[in-house]
């Protein structure tokens, strides 16, 4: 941002920041310890499952349950995260703490679940389905990745694409109605292409021809789609329901891989999309890093007049990357409508901003956001799910923690990361 | 041309922001005249068989124009003035709550818009955006409604009270932003859109929890706030129009920020910041203090915007209390932009789209046109008013003396 907040990060020694952070993993580790696994009660036992609820074509090997005493399952995962904010503590790591909080996270939710599915407990369902839950996330995970990698594409040339929530909802919105009309996933995501890529043009024309604030105008252009979403839903969906009957995508098994157990149903029994946004992922990577191309790429969103000096046009490179980008969005909403079926207004539920604040805490690379959007779309698929295991949370609570963790994320960054220098910086040759 | 016409003209050709602005509305109806066209299909039909007979396309464009003239009929009709029915009040001299309904609304709509819109205003004027007005307005309603219901006062104490407690909720939200910024450099912009979330959720569990919600309801709905806590109605009950006294808090609120932004010390340190932050750095403005006062007191008109609401029209809240196309957060930038971030600017463009909602409404109920046709056009005006140059090129008028609205803002990061 402005050079104020900036100085003002620099001045603060960074070590006071990684003790807190380092503080605060062992305060949740001991809260695991002492809070949730010591006194849980008359011996109780935790069970793990390995089987997938659906498979579409023959079940993986069969895994056996894993069983597990629940007090000292807590109070070992309560201690190895005492290690991980012991390990930034003594070793004053800078670089490899915010590693360490989302190994943290992990953990600990793996020790609310170990906690929530206590038997003898209040929880309903007795055992956690480990598969099941991957799965899910696996889902919301390949969402946010379409996202990130959109905000990568635009943020690497320099414009700063906050209208990624826009682009889902159109992507999801034509995908669906294609997909309704014509029972043609493959067309549908070529309407998710056009429309996804028709909303970065438009957010590449004013900001780029004509230099508006980039925030400004993607916050524009997604409540501009979300009025339009609303529009359509009430004026065409509704008379004509056939256009938004939620047929979801099938899945397309590998045969083979799709046998190994928990690995299998996650990564080799999916839609089209989710190996889409695999292939998506090591072509960014590799455009953005190792060709030609990418090498421009990035030098027009560091140091648009240096790259113009040399020869490239920084306006025409960053109409083609906002162009991609958002047809990358819109392929995401269309990956969203093959997996949640029926479109409602406002469905896409913030999904397009935390997928921002992913590709931020990834620090713009297409690994690191990998890594953030696992760590969110796990979250956010337990927190929709806990509810199952009768924790004593209320449902809203739990609601809130995707975006809470949003937030703290984004708060832990500080000083961390370092966008690419000419991001949302408007470029004009004189 | 006469000298005096002529020099309108000119006015017209320099393209004063007052110009760009109403060019931008006439845009916007164009936009949404296109998306009435291209979606009803009463006009599609017609234009589906118009090239195969003589006299064809002139019975579709007549259809075209029949429907868009409907659609935006009736947003002026609703909310503004229905001039037949006006007529015969003023002939008669009866039936004066249905002609004055239609301003009544507009006002009321506009009344949480200007206090809101306002609250962005100031964000923005110190270069800073609070996205998270939706949220803080939440917590505002939340909190007004809690200490309306909650405790028991004389109306004297009782109503300001509500209110405070509405700015104070709205400060809450407004803190979280405005301190996770200056002290961990959080952007704000993540922050205040994931807060909406957060705060809607909030609400939802407030609304579903003992002491807030209606006794023996299993719904998501508060109890009603007692008669003294609420913003009464202008001309009375009796009147039958809504208007309520909450026309004299969002003036208070503009004069407010009249003199905070143009006369007193913090405001100059705001827009010092906003205009050039290395300046004001370099001239010595605690930039930390200044960002977090902003978003204090931007969160806490905020909340003033939400339980201004409540306690103005609704008096009690539920679920859908300013979620989807009632939320005021996102409407409350677009106007603050249209106003160019200042109070008066904005007092005329809450009028302006709290005008386009309320016809909007309208136009649903004579034509079946969505009403978030209203938000679409609203956008619009905005993406025009953001990028003042298009509109002269649109309209090729000649300098171009408007300012493009400035908000200092660059990326992410620390």
């Amino acid at each position: 941002m402005t050079a104020v907040t900036a100085d003002a990060a620099t001045v603060r020694p960074p070590l006071g920041r990684t003790q807190a952070i380092g503080w605060f993993v062992v305060v949740v580790g001991l809260f695991t310890v002492f809070g949730m696994g010591v006194g849980t009660g008359s011996a109780p036992h935790s069970t793990l499952t390995f089987t997938p609820i659906d498979v579409s074509q023959g079940a993986p090997w069969h895994l056996g349950n894993l069983t597990l005493p629940t007090e000292w399952t807590l109070v070992l995962l309560g201690a190895l995260i005492v290690a991980l904010g012991a390990e930034v503590l003594v070793r004053r790591l800078v670089k490899g703490a915010m590693v360490r909080v989302g190994l943290m996270a992990i953990v600990f939710l793996v020790a609310v679940l170990v906690w929530a599915s206590r038997q003898p407990g209040p929880s309903q369902v007795p055992f956690i389905n480990v598969t099941a839950i991957l799965v899910g996330s696996a889902a919301i995970t390949m969402i946010l990745i379409y996202g990130s990698l959109s905000g990568i594409l635009c943020e690497r040339a320099g414009v700063v694409n906050i209208a990624i929530e826009g682009q889902f909802l159109g992507g999801y919105l034509v995908g669906e109605m294609i997909d309704s009309a014509t029972n043609n996933w493959l067309l549908a995501t070529v309407g998710g292409v056009v429309i996804g890529g028709l909303m970065g043009w438009l957010l590449a024309f004013l900001a780029i021809r004509y230099l508006s604030d980039q925030i400004i105008v993607g916050v524009v252009i997604v409540t501009m789609f979300t009025g339009l979403a609303s529009y359509f839903n009430s004026w065409v969906l509704t008379p004509y329901p056939n256009l938004n009957n939620g047929n979801i995508a099938t899945n397309l098994a590998i045969p083979g891989l799709m046998k190994i157990p928990i690995i299998g149903p996650t990564f080799f029994d999916e839609t089209g999309y989710f190996y889409l946004m695999m292939i998506l992922v090591g072509l960014v990577s590799f455009a953005l890093f190792k060709t030609r191309w990418g090498l421009r790429v990035r030098a027009v969103g560091e140091h648009p007049q240096a790259a113009a000096s040399v020869g490239i046009s920084v306006e025409r490179t960053r109409y083609v990357n906002v162009i991609l980008g958002g047809a990358v969005a819109g392929v995401g909403g269309v990956a969203f409508a093959a997996i949640q079926g029926q479109f409602t207004p406002s469905i896409t539920s913030g999904f397009g901003y935390i997928a921002l604040a992913a590709m931020i805490f990834g620090r713009w690379r297409p690994s690191g956001a990998v890594a953030a959007c696992t760590l969110f779309g796990v979250s956010a698929y337990l927190a929709y799910n806990l509810q199952s295991y009768q924790v004593p949370i209320s449902t809203e609570i739990l609601l809130m923690f995707p975006y809470l963790i949003t937030i703290a994320v984004s708060a832990g960054l500080v000083g961390r990361v370092r966008p690419p220098a000419a991001d949302g910086i408007p470029y004009s040759r004189e | 041309m006469t000298p005096s016409l002529r020099r309108l003209w000119d006015r017209y050709r320099s393209a004063s922001p007052v110009t760009i602005s109403l060019l931008a509305l006439v845009l916007g109806l164009v936009v949404g005249a296109v998306i009435i066209f291209a979606t009803t299909p009463a006009i599609l039909d017609a234009w589906r068989g118009a090239f195969h007979s003589w006299g064809g396309p002139g019975h579709a464009l007549k259809v075209t124009f029949d429907n868009v003239g409907a659609a935006y009929r009736s947003i002026f009709t609703g909310s503004i003035v229905d001039p037949p029915q006006f007529w015969h009040s003023v002939t008669t001299g009866r039936d004066w709550t249905a002609s004055l309904t239609p301003l009544s609304e507009t006002f009321t709509y506009a009344i949480p818009l200007v206090i809101a819109s306002i609250a962005v205003g100031i964000t923005f004027q110190t270069g800073l955006f609070n996205i998270g007005a939706n949220g803080q307005a939440i917590l505002g309603g939340v909190a007004g409604v809690a200490v309306a219901t909650l405790v028991h006062l004389p109306m004297v104490l009782h109503l300001p009270l509500t209110l405070l407690a509405g700015i104070a909720g709205g400060v809450v939200g407004g803190a979280i932003p405005g301190l996770l910024k200056a002290y961990t450099g959080a952007h704000e912009v993540i922050v205040t859109l994931m807060f909406n979330y957060v705060a809607s959720y909030f609400m939802l569990f407030c609304l579903l929890s003992t002491p807030l919600q209606l006794p023996n309801q299993t719904n998501a709905i508060s109890r009603t706030m007692p008669g003294g806590t609420q913003l009464a109605p202008l001309f009375g009950t009796a009147s039958g129009l809504r208007v309520n006294y909450g026309v004299v808090v969002a003036l208070a609120v503009t004069v407010f920020a009249l003199w905070l932004l143009n006369r007193s010390s913090i405001g100059f340190e705001f827009r010092i910041t906003g205009a050039n932050p290395h300046a004001a750095r370099a001239s010595g403005i605690n930039a930390r203090r200044t960002l977090v006062t902003s978003f204090l007191i931007s969160g806490g008109l905020a909340g003033l915007a939400g339980v201004a609401w409540v306690a103005g029209t609704t008096h009690y809240i539920d679920q859908n209390f300013l979620q989807g196309s009632a939320g005021i957060g996102f409407t409350a930038i677009t106007v603050s932009l249209l106003g160019r971030n200042r109070p008066i600017g904005i007092v005329w463009g809450s009028l302006l789209f709290a005008a386009l909602e309320v016809g909007g409404s309208n136009m649903q109920a004579n034509t079946g046109i969505p009403y978030d046709l209203a938000t679409v056009i609203q956008s619009a005006i905005v993406i025009f008013v953001a990028t003042p140059v298009l509109v002269k090129e649109i309209f090729r008028l000649r300098a171009l003396r408007a300012e493009s609205v400035k908000v200092a803002t660059a990326g992410w990061g620390s």
